[in-house]
């Protein structure tokens, strides 16, 4: 059975608590707490200990996106103080110095990018970074694949070549502003293009930006898209 | 090493005409791309085609482009557009092709959208075809390789028999159809051109056609071959195919299809040594027909010859043997049914 759940950021912005609300009375398993602002991590860290997140079995965090070089050995360092057993998903552009990164090894996943960046795009881009951080685990944004490529064939050779190091799958439509937005139409039919290329143990985070009435249907939606393929009935 | 590099070494061949066209091109690339190097985006590509993107720039040479648009409506791409008219004149000296083809801004949808029916013009499928067969970009290329994917996808998607389980030969009909339309209707736009032409410049347009227009029809070919052939055995070829896995072969053509014509060509023709004298015989006529190109003076005779007169103009005669000897080589690689590409080109590039 597959996981899947949402961030924190796509349902209440910074308000975590709010989201966790939301989401209490909600059959899922897995979540994101996203603090994506750099003053939002201290926080969210020192709340950890009073969250009841007891009903999650997969529990990851979004790293902020932006923070200066001096900001990021501060960053690191409480990084250091979440959960081992969490993956911290980082934006690959935001990285200045990878040595700091690389004493968090495996819980660091690294996240490919939308097309209005000029790095962490494609497999080949994503590839220097994997080089940097040799044991970084990798979270796969289909929306930003789909928005850089919408043919996803550029989904499927980064699916293909990071396969080993795939921790969870970020979903949501990115539109032409790099806005995550509520699954179109068009979305779902690309992303089931991909979908057996992710197997059924690795859980999927909704990025969607909906409302709270609107949280299950997109839930519903996304469960639909990506059921009943797995990575074993076809060749990469 | 490139493919070409490689398969010269072991025939024991020597292109030395073609590897002096490649370094020709290379350098007119870098000079272009320095001259262009603040106008692209991600959603817009300078793209070249013709004998620059085949890696085949002689001195005559043109330069055909376009200004590949995918993404938000900008009116300043005209102006774009115009500077790099201004770049390409300082480049060479000819305009480009008076049909209108060439120089000037492309959107993506008439060429991701228009594949068939009215709305796919001579222009339109012109463009769509040597995006994909022969064309190069400069500077930015987001917008230039997602068109090109999203054309594959439409070919791919739709290819009703290429994911069918019974179907065991796994060449993609759509594309390939499309192809060997374009092919026909280049040789169909060379009797319209000697009609309305007529007269100088018509013989050089028909030693083209036989080889250099030839060459990235057989290019196209190999291509479509290469969803049956760039699988290890059978095994792996049927799980591919097992479900529909559009998105995974694009990305195999797309990387197939970025290599230029002739290197396209060495790559799939390098793994069937049975056909290397005709292999050779291809690359060898190919590469003294770029001889012909690279000097000048034989160039020019050819550009200023007169239909009429072309009985008795030795040039023209070496050039037609050259012509008959592509053909030879390549009807013996691709009409021969006993071997695979013979299969495949009777059965799938005949009829």
């Amino acid at each position: 059975m597959r996981e899947i759940g949402f961030s924190t950021g796509a349902i209440a912005l910074d308000d975590y608590k709010q989201a966790l609300r939301y989401l209490a009375l909600l059959p899922t398993r897995a979540i994101e707490l996203s603090a994506l602002r750099f003053k939002e991590l201290r926080p969210l860290v020192s709340a950890l200990a009073d969250l009841d997140l007891k009903k999650y079995t997969y529990i990851s965090m979004h790293v902020p996106s932006l923070f200066s070089a001096q900001e990021e050995v501060e960053l690191v360092s409480l990084l250091n103080e979440v959960p081992s057993s969490w993956a911290l998903i980082v934006h690959p552009d935001a990285i200045h110095n990878c040595e700091l990164w690389r004493s968090l090894s495996s819980r660091v996943a690294i996240e490919n990018m939308d097309r209005r960046k000029n790095c962490g795009r494609t497999a080949n881009e994503l590839s220097k970074y994997f080089e940097m951080l040799p044991n970084a685990k990798f979270c796969f944004d289909i929306g930003h694949a789909r928005q850089f490529d919408p043919s996803m064939a550029e989904a499927y050779t980064i699916l293909t070549a990071f396969s080993e190091r795939l921790v969870q799958v970020h979903v949501s439509e990115v539109d032409a502003q790099s806005r995550h937005a509520v699954i179109t139409y068009a979305a779902e039919l690309a992303f089931r293009e991909v979908a057996h290329l992710i197997p059924e143990h690795v859980p999927l985070i909704l990025e969607s930006r909906v409302s709270a009435e609107e949280i299950e249907r997109e839930l519903l939606k996304v469960a639909d898209v990506f059921a009943n393929h797995s990575l074993e009935t076809v060749a990469c | 090493m490139s493919a070409l590099a490689e398969l010269e070494t072991r025939l024991g061949a020597d292109w030395r005409n073609l590897l002096q066209a490649h370094k020709n091109a290379e350098e007119t690339l870098e000079t272009f791309t320095e001259a262009v190097k603040d106008v692209t985006t991600s959603d817009a590509s300078i793209i070249v085609f013709g004998s620059l993107a085949r890696f085949e720039l002689t001195p005559g040479s043109d330069i055909d482009w376009t200004l590949l648009l995918d993404g938000p409506s900008d009116p300043r791409h005209h102006h774009v557009s115009r500077k790099i008219a201004s770049a390409v004149r300082t480049l060479v000296d000819k305009d480009v092709g008076r049909e209108g083809t060439f120089g000037s801004l492309v959107s993506s949808h008439d060429l991701v959208n228009y594949i068939g029916g009215e709305g796919d013009t001579n222009s339109n499928t012109t463009r769509r075809n040597l995006l994909l067969l022969e064309s190069r970009c400069i500077g930015n290329d987001d917008a230039y390789n997602r068109v090109k994917r999203n054309l594959l996808q439409r070919y791919l998607s739709e290819d009703s028999g290429l994911w069918r389980r019974e179907v065991t030969n796994k060449l993609p009909h759509f594309l390939l159809n499309d192809m060997a339309r374009y092919w026909r209707t280049m040789t169909v736009d060379y009797a319209y051109k000697e009609r309305t032409r007529g007269g100088a410049g018509i013989p050089l347009r028909n030693i083209k056609l036989g080889l250099s227009r030839k060459l990235i029809y057989v290019s196209g070919l190999l291509a479509c071959y290469t969803c049956h052939l760039n699988f290890e055995d059978a095994m792996g070829r049927e799980k591919f195919y097992s479900q529909q896995n559009t998105a995974g072969l694009v990305a195999k053509l797309h990387e197939t299809l970025k290599m230029y014509p002739l290197e396209l060509i060495a790559s799939v023709l390098s793994k069937f040594p049975q056909h290397s004298s005709a292999t050779k015989q291809l690359f060898d006529t190919y590469d003294r027909f770029v001889g012909m190109l690279l000097d000048e003076n034989t160039r020019s005779g050819l550009e200023k010859l007169h239909s009429d007169n072309c009985a008795n103009d030795a040039t023209y005669q070496e050039a037609r043997t050259l012509r008959r000897e592509f053909q030879h080589a390549l009807s013996t690689i691709f009409l021969e049914k006993t071997s695979l590409l013979g299969e495949f080109t009777i059965r799938y590039g005949v009829f």
